[in-house]
């Protein structure tokens, strides 16, 4: 039967072709003997399957009745799974909002830097820029002890000043962004396995 | 259906938050074709009962996961499905007809009782247990449950090509064994 249409007819008995792949086995069969005889043979043996009766059960009440006897009394929380539900949720909401945070606390910083620069605020809080700040404290205790002098010093300096600003911004958004992929990751999985019912197989 | 009128999301809704009455209801509603679907893969009343129940005890625990946006049907006759194949496995006396005692069963006391209906059904449903689980578990999904290929797919969490060359292989293999058992059959009657 290999040249014919033979694993073709069970779905076409089961009415589950559609298309271009009905039209070719209904094609098909109207040419060729064999195909016609296996198709008959699967509607035979489709009609002997129903022929097996079922027994008579005990009633779906009576089933029921059974079934909430042996109800286990551990009844699922739904109060305790809406917080976990929620506080699953609030998650990336969480984690946006804290980089948002930073993020607009750490440009306002510098634009508050940038206008103290230019003489354009006074007296401005040192709590609202010091997160900005690129003073290299150490780089200068090491040129007043004399243990950096000339390029090295300035090296320093640019290297302290890079590290003060930059580097707490990176390993903040780094983090963040590790957490909320994480968490998609998770999200990912969970709603994979609850999809497919996975947890019920033995 | 013994509550047609009421939403069966609902009810879900009401059960997963933890209401007896509303999963007694959807047992109710329920019940005959998880029975079915257990006794079509056990070929025994009793238990099928006991695994009918078992499937619902289950479906409580696991009722949290169940997503009311799938087939409540379907997701009851996965775990239906698995129910019967670990009763299965723990109760051999269930499945008697492993193939060899499927072929050598014995071909019964005349052609008037071998061709009356009760015997063929008989020997049909015998072909049918002798089938292997998942095989079987397909095949009583669309032929007696007239599921589609692709609610079975999602009922067993299997990929549709899974659906039809499984189901292609039960109905191969279900001819072939009741070709071979009428042929011993004749055989034996003449003898």
């Amino acid at each position: 039967m290999s040249k014919h249409m033979a694993e073709w007819l069970n779905a076409y008995l089961d009415g589950e072709l559609r298309g271009i792949r009905l039209h070719d086995v209904e094609a098909h069969l109207a040419e060729c003997q064999a195909c016609q005889e296996e198709l008959r043979s699967l509607q035979g043996l489709s009609a002997l399957l129903q022929e097996v009766p079922v027994p008579e059960f005990i009633s779906p009440e009576r089933i029921a009745a059974q079934v909430n006897l042996r109800l286990p009394h551990r009844i699922p929380s739904a109060t305790k799974r809406k917080v976990i539900e929620t506080g699953w949720w609030m998650i990336p909401v969480s984690l946006m909002a804290v980089w948002i945070f930073i993020s607009t606390a750490s440009l306002v910083s510098d634009m508050l830097l940038a206008a103290s620069g230019f003489g354009l605020l006074s007296n401005i809080p040192v709590w609202l820029i010091s997160g900005a700040s690129g003073e290299a404290f150490w780089s200068a205790t090491l040129g007043q002890f004399g243990i950096l002098s000339g390029n090295s010093l300035q090296w320093a300096e640019v290297i302290e000043a890079f590290t003060r600003t930059t580097v707490p911004q990176i390993t903040w958004q780094v983090s963040i962004a590790l957490l909320y992929l994480s968490w998609i990751a998770i999200w990912w999985a969970r709603n994979r396995l609850q999809g497919h019912g996975q947890l019920l197989e033995s | 259906m013994t509550f047609p009128s009421i939403n069966e999301t609902e009810l879900v809704t009401r059960a997963q938050n933890g209401e007896r009455n509303a999963f007694s209801e959807l047992v109710c509603i329920h019940a005959q074709g998880v029975l079915n679907v257990i006794y079509r893969m056990c070929g025994d009343t009793q238990v099928a009962e006991d695994a009918a129940q078992e499937t619902f005890i289950q479906a409580w625990l696991h009722l949290s996961s169940y997503r009311p946006r799938t087939s409540l049907r379907n997701w009851l006759y996965r775990i239906a499905v698995n129910s019967a194949t670990d009763v299965l496995r723990k109760q051999k006396r269930i499945l008697p007809m492993a193939m060899e005692d499927f072929y050598l069963t014995d071909p019964g006391p005349g052609p008037e009782a071998l061709f009356s209906q009760r015997e063929q059904a008989v020997l049909v449903q015998k072909a049918v247990l002798s089938l292997p689980d998942a095989s079987r578990a397909v095949l009583v999904l669309r032929e007696y449950e007239e599921l589609s290929y692709h609610e079975i797919a999602d009922a067993l969490d299997i990929p549709v090509g899974t659906v039809m060359s499984r189901l292609n292989y039960a109905r191969s293999l279900l001819r072939n064994r009741l070709e071979r058992q009428s042929r011993l059959q004749v055989e034996a009657e003449n003898v």
